[in-house]
């Protein structure tokens, strides 16, 4: 076995340990079902606690199966992203602090199985709570409102993953070169938020920002078909998380890890 | 043979440099302690023999051949050991095996012995977060010893004991001595005195004296005439620095010792100087410079 795969079993019991792997998950599922059931009870919660006049006629066209999810993905670029982000702020910067980080790196292990650990912990986490939450959220959706093509769901789900793996190598990384877990979050947060910003300010400009992925994901929801632009930023998107992988490596190896 | 060789090691931080210019090597089976003031510079060169530091200058030597990757040789306890707290004892230590490439057996075998020998087999089972200090600084040289390094290095192990705790770990190091080299730092004089083959004395990141334990104590070794009065006896003390057989004197409140080059003469000298002046004296006593004495002349230099 090699410390990779050691290093990696380890990421996966902490993370059973202290029950990540558990609310994470739940989290997005809840931000997932609550979408498609306000959604379809929107009428009757208006009706009950609106404060409306008498006799009021409520023309709510209920949304379509494919606008509910897209309102659900936008949750999970929101509060989603805040919660992976802070779920993963200490995830190198707690374990330098603590020092243990030196105890691991005082055997023979090469840097990069350290940090790549850390990296296919965070994915498994990151994807398994998007896969399922995701999941569940189209089964309401169908249940209560209309059935979205799988095909366009399995889509959908690949394309915004990729947005999600971008936001946790980006938390990596900042945990790598910072030690306070609460600068790492705002840092990673701020930058985030400037990315989107930018890429929706700038739009046309900006085809190749990992940012467009959470576009892509929405057209193909509603339409089915990519846009042209997706190729370029899907090639950026991978080159920087690369970059930024290779970096975090390189600056952790320069480190001091032990006190 | 010699195992371990640093020369001309130099760390700098910013424009000063915490280890500056080091040389000293290690014989295979000896037992060194590096013994310093704090901020002498100890935990900087543990570190950098270590591999965990890259050194600003300087060049260290495993066997004979210039060190890339020392790590899989060398089992280090840090001054401040960590741990992932939700492990229990035993899976910490078949993880750090694992991380020094055992395999999952081998591993687990080993912990299992050394558990046994730390003394820490009634608590393998329990989470570290509940390990008391003591507890904590034997799994931390148990972690050190699981792949069976040829080198040890222990970065204060007993510092941060109590005396119960202080004789466990200076025990069990006297048994892992038996079978592996160890280069521990320590500002306890007297563990060095007890428990080492060789000292290495730094200050200010300079190895100020250095050699087997025995040669130094030898050579620095110096008739020392230790006496106390029943008051203080300043004037008479001032003049007898200017006796040719007088080299030192340290005087605390009524107690002062006196380093002599010659003991039959300056003995014979300074009595009679004290019965002719009627001095109060309450004690005259002969004995020799300890390791201590050579320590504080080293770091008031
Ligand atoms: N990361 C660092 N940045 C700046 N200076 C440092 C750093 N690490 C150590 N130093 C300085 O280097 C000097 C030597 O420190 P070192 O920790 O090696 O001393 P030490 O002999 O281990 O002391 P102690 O007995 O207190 O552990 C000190 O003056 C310390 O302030
Ligand atoms: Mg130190």
């Amino acid at each position: 076995m090699t410390q990779w795969t050691v290093l990696y079993r380890k990421e996966m019991t902490e993370m059973v340990r202290n029950y990540k792997i558990l609310w994470i998950p739940i989290v997005f599922i809840l931000l997932g079902v609550m979408q498609p059931v306000s959604s379809y009870y929107m009428p009757e919660i208006l009706d009950t606690f609106g404060d409306l006049p008498e006799g009021t006629i409520l023309e709510m066209p209920l949304p379509t199966g494919a606008e509910v999810l897209m309102q659900v993905l936008s949750n999970y670029g929101m509060l989603g992203v805040l919660i992976l982000v802070l779920s993963a702020m200490g995830v190198v910067s707690s374990e330098r602090q603590s020092g243990v980080a030196g105890m691991v790196m005082i055997k023979p292990v090469p840097y990069s199985s350290y940090i790549l650990s850390k990296w296919a912990g965070l994915l498994t986490i990151t994807l398994i709570s998007l896969f399922i939450g995701y999941v569940a959220s189209w089964y309401y959706t169908s249940l209560l409102i209309e059935t979205v093509a799988f095909e366009r769901i399995f889509q959908s789900v690949v394309i915004y993953s990729i947005w999600l793996v971008f936001v946790v190598t980006l938390t990596l990384f900042f945990s790598t070169i910072m030690k306070g877990n609460a600068s790492v979050a705002f840092v990673t947060i701020l930058v985030i938020f400037s990315i989107s910003s930018v890429t929706s300010i700038l739009g046309k400009n900006m085809t190749w920002s990992p940012a467009k992925m959470p576009e892509h994901t929405g057209q193909v929801l509603l339409s089915g078909e990519l846009e042209s632009g997706f190729l370029l930023a899907l090639i950026t998107t991978i080159a920087i998380i690369i970059v930024v992988l290779l970096s975090s490596i390189q600056i952790f190896k320069q480190k001091e890890l032990l006190e | 043979m010699e195992l371990l060789k640093a020369s001309d090691l130099v760390k700098g931080y910013g424009n000063t440099n915490a280890v500056n210019g080091i040389n000293f090597h290690i014989e295979e089976g000896r037992c060194v302690s590096l013994l310093g003031p704090n901020g002498a510079g100890k935990t900087t060169t543990l570190k950098m023999l270590s591999g965990l530091l890259e050194p600003t200058s300087g060049s260290i030597d495993f066997k004979g051949e210039k060190a890339k990757d020392l790590r899989p040789f060398i089992g280090y306890l840090p001054q401040y050991p960590a741990f992932y707290n939700w492990m229990s004892g035993k899976e910490f230590l078949v993880f750090a095996g694992q991380l020094a490439k055992l395999n999952r057996k081998e591993a687990e075998k080993r912990s299992e012995e050394l558990l046994e020998r730390m003394g820490l087999a009634n608590a393998k089972k329990r989470k570290i977060r509940g390990y008391s200090g003591g507890m904590k600084q034997r799994l931390g040289l148990a972690q050190a010893l699981i792949h069976r390094p040829e080198l040890l290095i222990l970065d204060e192990p007993v510092s941060a004991l109590d005396p119960l705790g202080r004789r466990e770990v200076l025990d069990m190091m006297r048994e892992i001595k038996k079978e592996t080299t160890i280069l521990f730092s320590t500002h306890v004089l007297h563990d060095a005195e007890e428990i080492s083959d060789s000292i290495l004395i730094m200050h200010a990141g300079e190895i100020a004296i250095s050699g087997s334990l025995r040669s130094v104590m030898e050579e620095y070794r110096q008739p020392i005439l230790q006496i106390e009065f029943e008051a203080p006896a300043a004037d008479w003390l001032k003049s007898i620095a200017s006796y040719s057989f007088v080299s030192e004197v340290n005087i605390q409140g009524n107690k002062t010792s006196i380093v002599l080059k010659d003991m039959v003469n300056g003995k014979q000298t300074l009595l009679k100087d004290i019965v002719e002046r009627k001095l109060p004296v309450r004690k005259f006593e002969i004995s020799q410079t300890t390791l201590e004495d050579l320590f504080m002349r080293v770091v008031k230099s």
